[in-house]
């Protein structure tokens, strides 16, 4: 075979090999483009869908809220003391839970507390989360310690009282209205409660069967 | 070609006067043109199925796309570092369909005094004054003839971790699986090693207690649960 032959056959094999190489690359890389649809099927059709913007509405959102005035089946917010903390019809907060409190709600509100009180108020209440470590060690100048839930002056809240405080924040705490759902914000309640005792606890408040089991811990 | 030109101009065809001087005599490795052809034809087919494959394979296409956001906000040091949890922000994730974007009134929980004078949050300060939305990319995105139901799969204990990868290392949030139906599929069919107690579904390391198998506990689960994924077109294509 001739020579010239052969080294334009080598470069055309050494060639095939840039697209391949370029495939790699592809594949252990990331992309800031969206896949190239060669064949676009139905992928992208012109129904809304959650959260999507559109040029319809004056505010460019697909999603819309309740007219004013309306209240959608099943969102009626009634009844004070569950809704609002609060004794019907007036604004003293109640003392009682307005739902059983039993260990599925604990449960509950153990994983809610976690969630979304920890951030700040550290797994055991006492307000020194990893938000509030990480802003005392970037000094910022606005920030302020979250509140000691375990501490005496939570303690003597009112159930309601601090029903009311998730609801709608307090001094630089926002509200949590939107993100945590009535029934989760009284499972909170019940576990913020349950933290107080443990925190304020002695073993003698230990039921005898599992004194035990924190003696030996305790020594371990 | 032109070596035979020479050999008949050079040699043979000097003096002799015959008319075969313009006679064409193929070279001697033609005679292996056919083989020759033949790979090379053979070969080209392989290299067109491979480059076809690489090419249009949600693996090279699909997964790593990790769009520029408007803020740069970073789950590395959010979920990764500090352990916020994915519900936090991402709170419809178990009673809807859909994992919602959190709303700039999320951010603002903790920016109004964490980072207020940060160049990076100019976006979402501006947003939380005027209402107007920050303009998120969508990173994971089925076609729309594809009805997905994150309730549904947490509710059933299918991690995060499982479809959206280790999210607590990503600076910038990339797509880590292929999100095909082959790959949906797959899972539907042998579920068991994706499945976990429902409590730790948000956990991105979580490994089965005592070494056990994830198949094991899955199976143990499913049977516990009455969990039965479908695999009939409509459970997807509704």
């Amino acid at each position: 075979m001739p020579r010239p032959l052969i080294s334009i056959g080598l470069v055309l094999v050494a060639l095939t090999l840039v697209p391949i190489g370029c495939i790699y690359r592809a594949r252990h890389s990331v992309k800031g483009q969206p896949r190239i649809q060669v064949v676009y099927d139905m992928d992208n059709q012109y129904y809304y869908k959650a959260q999507s913007a559109d040029d319809f509405f004056a505010d460019g959102r697909s999603m819309r809220t309740p007219v004013d005035g309306t209240v959608a089946r099943g969102d009626l917010r009634a009844g004070d003391p569950f809704f609002r903390g609060r004794v019907e019809g007036d604004t003293t907060f109640v003392t009682e839970f307005p739902v059983t409190v039993d260990q599925d709600l604990m449960h509950r509100g153990q994983e809610r507390f976690q969630i979304f009180c920890a951030p700040c108020h550290g797994l055991s209440g006492n307000g020194n989360g990893v938000v509030n470590i990480r802003a005392t060690a970037l000094a910022e100048g606005t920030w302020t310690p979250p509140s000691d839930l375990v501490g005496q002056s939570v303690v003597d809240r009112p159930v309601g009282h601090i029903y009311n405080t998730i609801t709608h924040g307090i001094r630089n705490m926002p509200s949590y209205k939107n993100q945590i759902d009535p029934r989760d914000r009284w499972a909170i309640v019940a576990y913020v409660r349950a933290l107080q005792l443990s925190r304020n606890a002695s073993l003698a408040d230990v039921p005898a069967d599992d004194r035990a089991a924190l003696e030996n811990l305790g020594t371990r | 070609m032109t070596r035979n030109d020479n050999e008949f101009q050079d040699g043979t065809a000097s003096g002799s006067g015959t008319t075969t001087t313009d006679k064409f005599v193929f070279p001697r490795w033609t005679n292996r043109l056919r083989e020759i052809s033949a790979v090379a034809a053979l070969g080209g087919l392989v290299y067109a199925v491979v480059l076809v494959y690489g090419v249009f394979s949600p693996e090279t296409s699909a997964m790593g796309y990790a769009p520029t956001q408007p803020v740069s906000y970073s789950h590395a040091l959010h979920v990764g570092a500090m352990g916020i949890d994915c519900r936090y922000c991402h709170t419809s994730v178990e009673t809807t369909a859909k994992a919602n974007i959190p709303p700039t009134s999320t951010c603002m929980n903790c920016h109004s005094h964490v980072r207020t004078e940060s160049p990076k949050l100019e976006l979402v300060r501006k947003s939380a004054e005027t209402g107007e939305p920050i303009p998120w990319v969508r990173v994971h995105d089925l076609p729309d003839f594809v009805y997905f139901n994150h309730a549904g799969h947490i509710q059933s204990g299918v991690g995060c971790v499982s479809c959206h990868g280790r999210i607590d290392r990503m600076e910038v949030v990339a797509q880590d699986k292929p999100l095909t139906m082959g790959w949906c599929l797959g899972c539907h069919r042998n579920p068991e090693p994706n499945l976990r107690p429902k409590e730790f579904v948000t956990d991105m390391t979580w490994q089965p207690p005592n070494g056990e198998d994830p198949a094991d506990l899955g199976a143990r689960l499913m049977k516990e649960h009455g969990i039965a994924p479908s695999t009939d077109c409509a459970t997807c294509h509704r």
